[in-house]
C-alpha cells in the first residue's frame, strides 16, 4: 500500500472530489481525516464507507477560512494522531460553474474575487501554517493544493475562481522553494472540469460536450482521477518532486 | 407513497398494492389499484361521458394550448412533477440519470405549440375539420372524428414516450384509457396531473393504470369497450392484444423493429473522423439501445482515411468512455446471458477463422463491438452491443438488409447531399420508414410518420356531407326565395 499509516488532512471532503481522495488514500492504508464545513451528515456517511471498506477514518468539522478553527483542528489531530503527513487542501468557497449564470468582467464585483481568495488561498494558507510545524518537526510531509486547468487555458472565464486558483499556484511553487529543503513537498494538480460533482452540476450538457470534443482522451475528468494523481504526489513514488502542478483533464491543457 | 395511477375523481378503488423504491436515505412507495373487470368497465364509461360533455366540444386551439401549457411547465428545472420525475426514472427504470435528464428535456419539447400544429398539419388539410365540418375541394363538408376512447398498451423501455401515443389521442379528441408497465409506470401519470392542474375537465377523459400485461380479462374488457387500440411493445406483448380485439375496431401496433446506421467514406476524412465516431457511439449508447430507434448495427464504408476496423476500436474506445460518463443499466441474468452467449459465438467463429473480430469491456457486459471484415447484417441483444460490417459501397446494403425487411424501422446516416436521398429512396424500397442523421437516430421528430404510418389519420374517420345534400337542404329553408 502506498500510504501505509500515513495521517492525511483533506479539507473539503464530505463529497466530490475530496471525497473520492479520502477513499482513496484510505484504500492505500492512510489514516483519513474529513475535514467538512457544513455536511455533517455526508461526512460521517463516509466516515462509515471507509471503515466499512476495511480503511481508517474520522470526520472533523472546521471552517479553513477560520485561523482559529484550523488552529483548534490542528490541536486535535496533533492529540490524536501525533502529527501529520499529508495534507490536501480541496475546499472552496461555494462555487457553481454556470456558463449561462457566469459573472462577466463588467458585472463582477471586488467581493467575488475576495470570496474566492478567501476560500482557495486564504484556506490553504491557514492549513499550511498550522501543519508545517507539524511536518518539519518530522522532516517529511507531503502537500497537495488542489487549482485548476483554466489557470492555463480559461476557456470559460470564471474570472474570480480563475484568480484564485492561479494565486495557489503561485502560492504552492513559492511555499515549495521554501520547506523542500525540510523534508517537505508542495504540488498542485490542476483538475479538468470534473463531472460530476455538486459544483459541476450546473455545467450544461452542451459546454460538457464542447469540452470533451476538445479533450485527447475523449472525456471529462471524474473525481477518482484526481484521486489518482493526488494519491501519487502524496505517495513516496514522487519523492523529489515539488514545486509542480500537474493537469488532470484528459490532455486538454499540454505543458 | 406516491400514486403510479391518475383516473378521473369520480373513480374510486378499494384495494391497492405498492411497489417500494430505497432511494438515497428515504423511501418511496408506489402504490396502484388492484383492478377488477368492472373498474376497467367503469373508468371507461366515465372517461367516454367526459369526453363526452367536454373534450369532444373543445376546439382544437384549445386542446392544443393547454398541451403547449402543459409542456411549458415541464420545460421549467424547477417544475414540482418535473423534479419528481427526474429523481424517481433513474431508479426506476435504472438508466443513468443524466440521460434521462437530457433525453426528457428534449423530447418534451417535440409537444410545444408550434410542433403541435406540425403534426396535425402533416395530415390534416386543416385542423378545424377536428372541430366542424368544412368544404373540401371536391365540394363535399367534412368532419373528422376520432374514436370515443382510445386503449393504449404503454411500453415501459423509454422514460415519457408514452405521452407521445397519449397527446396523439388526444388531439384528435378522443378519451384515453393507458395501461403503464412497471417498467416505467410513473411518466404519463405526472404528465396527466399536469393537464390536471390546467384543465381538470380534459384530464378527467384520460385514465393512466399499470396492470401486468398479459392479464386477459382486463385487456379484453379494454379491447371491447374502446373504439381504437394502440400497442408498444414487444412482438409477444402486440400477439397478445391482437386477437382481442374485435375486427371492427382500430388496431395499431409499434412492436420489435431494428435501427441501424450508415457512415460514408465521406465522413471518415482526418478532420471528420473523430466527431463521426462520437456521434455513431451516442445513438448505440443512449437508454442502452432500449429503444426501437436505437442502432444495432453500422455499415462502415471503405477507402475513407479511417478503415473499418479502426472505426469498430474508436466506437469501442467511445464506448469505454460512455461508460465513464454514463454508465449502462445494470442487466438481468438474462440479458447478460444473452451477451455473453452472442460474444462467445463471435469469438469461436474467429477462432474458426471467420473474418470477425470481438471487442469487448473487461469482466463486464457494459459494451460489445463485433466488427465483420465482409458484408452483412445482425441483429444485437442489446444494451450497448453494436455490430460493424465493413462495406464497399454502401449503395449494396439492400442484399443484406433484405432478410430482415419485416423489423427494419430508423437509418442513421453520414453521407454526402449527392447520395442522401438515392440511399434514401432505395432503404425506402425495402420499407425503411426513416433516416435520421448520425448521431440523432434516437430522437424523431414531429409528425414523423411513425413506423410508415399516420400519427393521427389512422385514429380517424370522416364524414362527408356531399353538395346535393347540402343543396338539398336549402331547399328547406322555409325563409328561402
Amino acid at each position: 500500500m502506498l500510504l501505509q499509516n500515513k495521517v492525511a488532512l483533506i479539507t473539503g471532503s464530505s463529497r466530490g472530489i475530496g471525497a473520492a481522495t479520502a477513499e482513496k488514500f484510505a484504500a492505500e492504508g492512510a489514516f483519513v481525516i474529513i475535514n467538512y464545513l457544513i455536511n455533517t451528515v455526508a461526512a460521517n456517511d463516509l466516515v462509515e464507507k471507509i471503515r466499512c471498506a476495511g480503511g481508517q477514518a474520522v470526520a472533523i468539522q472546521a471552517d479553513v477560512c477560520d485561523l482559529e478553527n484550523v488552529h483548534s483542528m490542528m490541536a486535535t489531530i496533533k492529540d490524536e494522531f501525533n502529527g501529520l503527513d499529508i495534507v490536501v487542501n480541496n475546499a472552496l468557497k461555494h462555487y457553481s460553474f454556470n456558463p449561462k449564470t457566469r459573472k462577466t468582467a463588467e458585472l463582477i464585483g471586488w467581493s467575488n474575487y475576495q470570496d474566492q481568495l478567501d476560500g482557495s488561498v486564504k484556506g490553504t494558507f491557514n492549513i499550511c501554517h498550522e501543519a508545517l510545524p507539524l511536518m518539519t518537526l518530522q522532516n517529511w510531509g507531503r502537500i497537495i493544493n488542489i487549482s485548476s486547468n483554466l489557470v492555463k487555458f480559461p476557456l470559460i472565464p470564471y474570472h474570480d475562481y480563475v484568480t484564485a486558483k492561479a494565486a495557489l499556484i503561485g502560492y504552492t511553487r513559492s511555499l515549495a522553494a521554501e520547506v523542500g529543503h525540510l523534508g517537505v513537498q508542495v504540488n498542485a494538480i490542476a483538475p479538468g472540469l470534473t463531472y460530476p460533482t455538486d459544483s459541476s452540476t450546473d455545467t450544461q450538457n452542451d459546454v460538457r460536450e464542447k469540452i470533451i470534443r476538445m479533450t485527447p482522451t475523449g472525456r471529462l475528468t471524474i473525481p477518482t482521477d484526481i484521486a489518482g494523481t493526488a494519491t501519487f504526489l502524496a505517495s513516496n513514488l514522487a519523492n523529489n518532486v515539488t514545486g509542480q502542478c500537474i493537469c488532470v483533464d484528459g490532455g486538454l491543457v499540454m505543458q | 407513497m406516491f400514486d403510479i395511477f391518475n383516473v378521473p375523481a369520480n373513480i374510486r378503488f378499494k384495494d391497492f398494492d405498492k411497489k417500494v423504491y430505497h432511494l438515497d436515505n428515504e423511501t418511496y412507495q408506489l402504490r396502484y389499484p388492484i383492478l377488477k373487470t368492472s373498474d376497467i368497465k367503469n373508468i371507461i364509461l366515465e372517461i367516454k361521458q367526459n369526453r363526452l360533455e367536454y373534450l369532444s366540444q373543445l376546439p382544437i386551439s384549445n386542446v392544443i394550448t393547454i398541451i403547449d401549457q402543459a409542456i411549458t411547465r415541464w420545460t421549467d428545472p424547477s417544475y414540482p412533477q418535473r423534479q419528481l420525475a427526474l429523481k424517481l426514472l433513474p431508479v426506476i427504470t435504472d438508466y443513468d440519470a443524466e440521460t434521462i435528464k437530457l433525453e426528457i428535456k428534449r423530447f418534451i419539447r417535440l409537444f410545444r405549440k408550434k410542433e403541435l400544429f406540425r403534426f396535425i398539419e402533416n395530415e390534416l388539410p386543416q385542423s378545424e375539420i377536428l372541430d366542424d365540418f368544412h368544404p373540401q375541394r371536391s365540394g363535399s363538408m367534412v368532419k373528422a372524428f376520432g374514436p370515443e376512447a382510445t386503449f393504449q398498451v404503454f411500453s415501459g423501455n423509454i422514460p415519457g414516450l408514452q405521452i407521445w401515443s397519449l397527446i396523439m389521442t388526444t388531439l384528435v379528441k378522443s378519451a384515453s384509457l393507458g395501461k403503464t408497465s412497471f417498467s416505467e409506470p410513473l411518466f404519463p401519470v405526472l404528465f396527466t396531473q399536469t393537464i390536471a392542474e390546467i384543465d381538470p375537465q380534459l384530464a378527467n377523459c384520460m385514465a393512466i393504470i399499470p396492470w401486468h400485461g398479459g392479464t386477459v380479462s382486463l385487456e379484453r374488457i379494454a379491447t371491447e369497450n374502446t373504439e381504437a387500440t394502440i400497442v408498444y411493445g414487444s412482438n409477444k406483448t402486440v400477439q397478445s392484444i391482437r386477437p382481442l380485439v374485435p375486427m371492427s375496431k382500430i388496431f395499431l401496433h409499434y412492436g420489435y423493429k431494428i435501427s441501424f446506421s450508415m457512415i460514408g467514406k465521406e465522413a471518415l476524412t482526418a478532420d471528420l473522423y473523430t466527431q463521426t465516431i462520437k456521434q455513431a457511439v451516442e445513438d448505440v449508447a443512449i437508454y442502452d439501445q432500449q429503444s426501437c430507434l436505437s442502432t444495432q448495427a453500422i455499415f462502415v464504408e471503405n477507402h475513407g482515411v479511417i478503415t473499418p476496423i479502426m472505426v469498430a476500436k474508436m466506437i469501442a474506445a467511445e464506448l469505454a468512455n460512455y461508460q465513464t460518463k454514463r454508465k449502462r443499466a445494470s442487466l438481468t441474468i438474462e440479458q447478460s446471458s444473452a451477451i455473453n452467449r452472442e460474444r462467445t459465438k463471435y469469438q469461436l467463429e474467429n477462432i474458426n477463422g471467420v473474418s470477425v473480430q470481438v471487442f469487448t469491456s473487461t469482466q463486464n457486459t457494459d459494451w460489445t463491438v463485433v466488427y465483420h471484415a465482409s458484408p452483412g447484417f445482425s441483429s444485437s441483444p442489446l444494451n450497448r452491443f453494436v455490430h460493424v460490417f465493413q462495406i464497399d459501397h454502401l449503395e449494396d446494403v439492400n442484399q443484406y438488409l433484405k432478410p430482415y425487411q419485416a423489423y427494419l424501422q430508423s437509418c442513421a446516416m453520414a453521407v454526402s447531399p449527392t447520395r442522401l436521398f438515392t440511399l434514401a429512396n432505395q432503404l425506402g424500397e425495402i420499407g425503411i420508414n426513416r433516416v435520421s442523421a448520425l448521431g440523432e437516430i434516437t430522437r424523431a421528430k414531429p409528425g414523423w410518420h411513425h413506423d410508415g404510418h399516420f400519427n393521427l389519420l389512422d385514429l380517424l374517420h370522416f364524414i362527408d356531407v356531399e353538395p346535393n345534400a347540402e343543396q338539398m337542404s336549402e331547399k328547406y329553408d322555409p325563409d328561402v326565395e
